[in-house]
């Protein structure tokens, strides 16, 4: 790699860092290329594609953190996507507190309902626990359909009013939308980034890799576990008040569905899960996939536009099954690094 | 149904699919149209299609009937140029919507968009043509927060929910002046927008009308089983139950209430499924008696003459008559018609304009309508809503009185 | 709440609860043998549904005659199932756990996209069967002859069932396989067979499943979805793998559904099978007959 010639090699301690460095310089003309394309694409509903590819790419990096690094499979995500998206409505529309407060407050209360939560899940096992999350999402699902303080069925509309930064409302202009999904998708790899290189990314890969092992090594599993569901829900929540500022609408059935859940988890898969960029690369196929067999097949109403991205999704799964990253000539892949 | 029309079905679904782009004419006027093409409501969308078909076909092609634009071949104003629907799946979900009508606005160009069918995406599609500035008419989105948004570009021109549950307690009303003892109602009704807005109006009428509520039962949409819910209704027996429901758990409803042994003494419905073919394919023999309000009857045809013409270009096409929903839409396109037309142009602000000035007679609709003209909030107020009953396999206006065919049959069963 | 309603209520939920078991089964039988979760078994479901519905209206056949032609054609779809997707899904070195979830679900949606396709979206339901819409009533407790034949049906199976695990060749391969894969590979048991006829086994019964409940059910593209929930539930509080478990939480979960509608507003019922099944796992991490 280019960037990885120019740097000059003696002030490299160790072969382990110096991928990290690479990894974070190779990050950063990405990231600069990333928030230069909606000069390039110029079409609305394009730009509407983006911002779902970057919101999702940054869900699925959140998930990616309990889920691919952590090894606890969560398919109910969507609790606090939904938590996230309610908290910023609910303050913002009932209290008038700006949508950045409500992104901040849905994040702690989720991460304060992740904890709540992790206490008894995580003595669960493999499907146990991701049946255990599904249901307890459906049971938050459920209870926020009946609960009419919060809107009912009937959901939350966000008031009309100029476009603004301060409250995240921009009638026709996607750009502001995009930056700040490319920015949360930033924040969510930076965290994983971090993460990879501290104590707590090799107790959760020791978690992920053999619990008993890392146990008997000292590893407190438990704290791990605990950590990583706090950072993965915390970064979702983020998540879901970023839709309902994008949306200006939400209802329980369009931020708290187990269709969420399981397109934060999806992406890692696609893209290579427990892997720095595998959560992006997934969400860049799968998400324009999406959209797009919706948009240009789907309107005569055939069915054919389902067989289309069923099958696509069965073939990326089958030719790919360690993910899409896999297919770049690298020998491991980045999040395997320090093994 | 019969076998042949399944297989009809089919080789339509594949025609369908083979069937290259139809060529672009020389003036086409866009109109975008956004429904669940796909997921559990799918069926609802093949019907719209079928209705939207037929109302450009009255549009497009010089019929003598007595209604909007169809005397003459397209849109006289503009050069006979044809309208030319483009549909949208949007999956029941409000973001889908949203996108789609941002990309039906500024890809194709519509000059307005019509649907939605589920009232939550009807209400970020709106929200989305106002910004844009092109009309949105709810042709069959039924739930009165829509229209009291304050959006200029917002147009419906049938009954909202709130209407609906009126007819039918001024039925009742009615019926209690005959004599007929009416005392208590149950209300069954699913989780959803249409279900729990209808029962919240139906409780306040009946609060303030003097009828008592046995049973108030909110149900999941779509539940694998429905015994217990039953066996609530029946435990509670009133002398009218209320159902909202769709077609699949109207299907199970009506099965689990012959399982049980429960026949209520008289249903009046809030349309939804109790309006769908499926519904009396599969237990229509039990159905004797139903009531249901709608925004159509097929029996109008007596009064207003287009209405058959129209059901029978929507019949070659849907194999199926046109029901409340599927004559809301025909309606909605037809009233888009007349507006572009009166615009003179395809431009939203003029199309607005001509939207808000609309003023159709009753008798050039196929709706037992007094007349199309919108309040300041968009509404029609004129939509004024019928019930109908299911007598021996067809469906017959029983109320208002001016809109009657026969008299109710009360009880239900005879 | 009368006596005779609580007893109706315990009766329907029982019934209901013996084809949620034959629902769940499969699933269990699937996940016991290779540890994958089917994402696509509710869409099997439909498609037996479908093949129910279809047989009675081009044949006229009732669906209690087209129960072992689904059960067949099901059992031939699950089979295809593993040799054309999930074997190969097996190949992924890390997170085949997941690598499955997202096969079979990308299987789920071709299944629904074909089934639109062919079917169209229209609700279509089976209008006479030589049960359709009989009841007994026994003084007042209405017994439909469907669901009790649906209740009949899954108790047989899951005796037959009993039988072929513990009794037969094929039953001690697929046992034999679920414990040690390499093992099995020396003794000449092929791996891939054993899968596909597990598979197809799993899938077979679930056709089942779909042509009792074909008789007194809708069918549509999406139907399967309401139940692939309960039935994941089912075999999770059941223990996966085991096949008592799914029965026994089949049961279970039919009736605290009918129960919760007693207690909580019917649209929060789900809510009792939830909680059911987290108090549970919460004391007993393995489901009621799981093996860790």
């Amino acid at each position: 790699m280019a960037i990885a010639k120019a740097l000059p090699l003696a002030t490299v301690p160790s072969p382990f860092l110096a991928r990290r460095r690479r990894q974070l310089l190779l990050a950063v003309p990405v990231f600069a290329l990333l928030a230069l394309l909606p000069l390039l694409v110029r079409d609305v509903y394009l730009q509407n594609v983006l911002v779902l590819t970057l919101m999702y790419a940054a869900l699925s990096q959140s998930w990616n953190i309990l889920g691919g690094y952590c090894g606890q499979i969560s398919l109910g995500h969507a609790l606090y996507f939904g938590i996230g998206a309610y908290t910023t409505s609910v303050l913002f529309v009932n209290f008038g507190i700006l949508p950045w407060g409500g992104m901040l407050a849905g994040g702690v209360l989720a991460v304060l309902v992740a904890l709540l939560l992790g206490y008894p899940c995580f003595k669960l096992r493999g499907h146990y626990f991701s049946i255990a999350t599904i249901v307890i999402a459906e049971i938050g699902l459920l209870l926020v359909h009946n609960w009419d303080y919060v809107g009912a069925a009937m959901g939350i509309q966000w008031p009309f009013g100029p476009d603004s930064w301060a409250t995240l409302q921009f009638a026709r202009d996607k750009v502001p939308y995009f930056h700040l999904a490319l920015g949360l998708f930033a924040i969510t790899w930076l965290v994983t980034w971090v993460i990879e290189g501290s104590r707590w990314g090799f107790w959760w890969r020791a978690v992920k890799d053999d619990t008993e092992a890392a146990q008997s090594l000292g590893v407190e599993v438990f704290r791990s576990k605990m950590a990583a569901a706090a950072v993965s829900a915390f970064f979702t929540a983020v998540g879901g008040a970023f839709y309902a500022a994008f949306v200006s609408y939400i209802d329980p059935e369009s931020v708290m569905s187990f269709r969420f859940s399981l397109l934060f988890a999806l992406p890692a898969v696609l893209g290579g899960i427990g892997t720095l960029w595998g959560p992006a690369v997934g969400a860049a196929v799968l998400i324009p996939l999406t959209e797009i067999t919706r948009s240009y097949l789907g309107g005569n109403g055939s069915g054919l536009d389902l067989v289309i991205y069923g099958v696509l999704i069965m073939l990326v799964a089958l030719a790919r099954p360690e993910g899409l990253l896999s297919l770049l000539p690298r020998p491991r892949a980045a999040g395997e690094g320090g093994r | 149904m019969n076998r042949r029309e399944l297989l009809l079905g089919g080789a339509a679904a594949l025609s369908l699919a083979a069937a290259p782009r139809a060529r672009a004419q020389a003036a086409e006027v866009p109109v975008g149209l956004i429904y669940p093409m796909s997921g559990a409501n799918a069926q609802i969308a093949a019907d719209a299609r079928a209705a939207y078909e037929t109302a450009a076909e009255v549009i497009n092609t010089a019929m003598d009937l007595d209604l909007p634009m169809a005397r003459s071949v397209g849109i006289p104003s503009l050069g006979g140029a044809r309208l030319k629907l483009i549909f949208a799946d949007h999956q029941a979900d409000p973001q889908k919507g949203r996108s789609e009508a941002e990309r039906l606005i500024t890809q194709d160009k519509v000059c307005a968009i019509v649907g939605a069918y589920h009232s939550s995406v009807a209400t970020t599609a709106s929200v989305t043509c106002e910004r844009y500035g092109v009309p949105f008419i709810a042709a069959d989105s039924s739930s009165p927060s829509l229209h009291r948004r304050k959006l200029s570009y917002f147009f419906r021109p049938a009954a909202h929910d709130e209407m609906f549950s009126e007819a039918m307690f001024d039925f009742m009303d009615a019926q209690r002046k005959k004599g007929v003892k009416i005392e208590t109602i149950a209300l069954f009704h699913e989780d959803t927008i249409f279900g729990t807005d209808s029962a919240a109006t139906q409780t306040k009428l009946a609060q303030e009308r003097g009828y008592r509520i046995a049973a108030d039962i909110k149900y999941r949409a779509n539940s694998p089983s429905l015994t217990a819910e039953v066996q609530q209704l029946k435990s509670a027996d009133a002398d009218v139950l209320m159902p909202s429901s769709y077609t699949t758990d109207a299907i199970l409803l009506v099965k689990t209430m012959a399982e049980l042994g429960y026949r209520p003494r008289n249903i009046i419905a809030q349309a939804a499924g109790f309006s769908e073919r499926a519904l009396y394919d599969a237990v229509g023999d039990r159905l004797g008696g139903v009531i249901t309000r709608s925004s159509f009857s097929i029996d109008l045809a007596a009064k207003r003459p287009a209405v058959a013409r129209v059901n029978e270009i929507y019949r070659a096409k849907a194999n199926r008559d046109l029901n409340d929903n599927t004559a809301r839409e025909v309606m909605a396109l037809l009233v888009l018609a007349d507006a572009i037309n009166r615009a003179k142009s395809t431009d939203g602000a003029k199309l607005r304009e001509a939207l808000a000035a609309t003023d159709i007679p009753g008798e050039q609709t196929i709706m037992p309508w007094s007349r199309i003209r919108f309040g300041a909030d968009g509404q029609n107020t004129s939509a004024d809503p019928v019930l109908v009953q299911y007598v021996g396999g067809k469906w017959v206006t029983i109320f208002p009185e001016a809109a009657a065919i026969a008299a109710p049959v009360w009880p239900m069963n005879g | 709440m009368t006596t005779q309603a609580l007893l109706q209520v315990l009766a329907s939920g029982l019934l209901m609860g013996l084809l949620y078991a034959l629902i769940a089964v499969g699933l269990s039988l699937i996940f016991g043998l290779m540890d994958v979760v089917n994402f696509a078994h509710g869409d099997f479901l439909m498609v037996a549904m479908y093949a129910a519905f279809g047989l009675w209206f081009f044949t006229g056949l009732d669906p209690l005659l087209a129960a072992p032609l689904v059960t067949g054609l099901l059992f031939v779809l699950g089979a295809l199932a593993y040799l054309g997707v999930v074997r190969f899904a097996m190949r992924a070195r890390s997170n085949a756990g997941m690598v499955q979830i997202f096969a079979t679900f990308g299987l789920a949606i071709t299944i629904q996209g074909l089934a639109q396709f062919l079917f169209t979206p229209d609700y279509r339901s089976i209008g006479q069967s030589w049960l359709g819409e009989r009841t007994i009533n026994l003084g007042g407790l209405f017994l439909p002859l469907p669901q009790v034949y649906g209740g009949v049906v899954s108790v047989l199976t899951f005796a037959a069932l009993y039988l072929l695990m513990s009794r037969t060749d094929f039953g001690k391969a697929l046992e034999a396989t679920r414990e040690d894969q390499g093992a099995v590979a020396l003794v000449g048991i092929d791996r891939n067979r054993v899968f596909a006829l597990g598979w197809g086994l799993g899938a077979a019964l679930v056709g089942l499943a779909g042509a009792v409940l074909a008789i007194f059910y809708y069918v549509h593209p999406q139907v399967g979805g309401p139940f692939s929930t309960i039935a994941y539930v089912v075999v999770a509080l059941g223990g996966f793998g085991s096949i008592f478990g799914a029965l026994v939480a089949g049961v279970i979960v039919g009736l605290i559904e009918a129960l919760a509608t007693t207690i909580l507003p019917p649209a929060l019922k789900s809510i009792g099978i939830y909680s059911l099944y987290l108090a549970v796992v919460f004391l007993r991490p393995r489901g009621l007959f799981g093996r860790l």
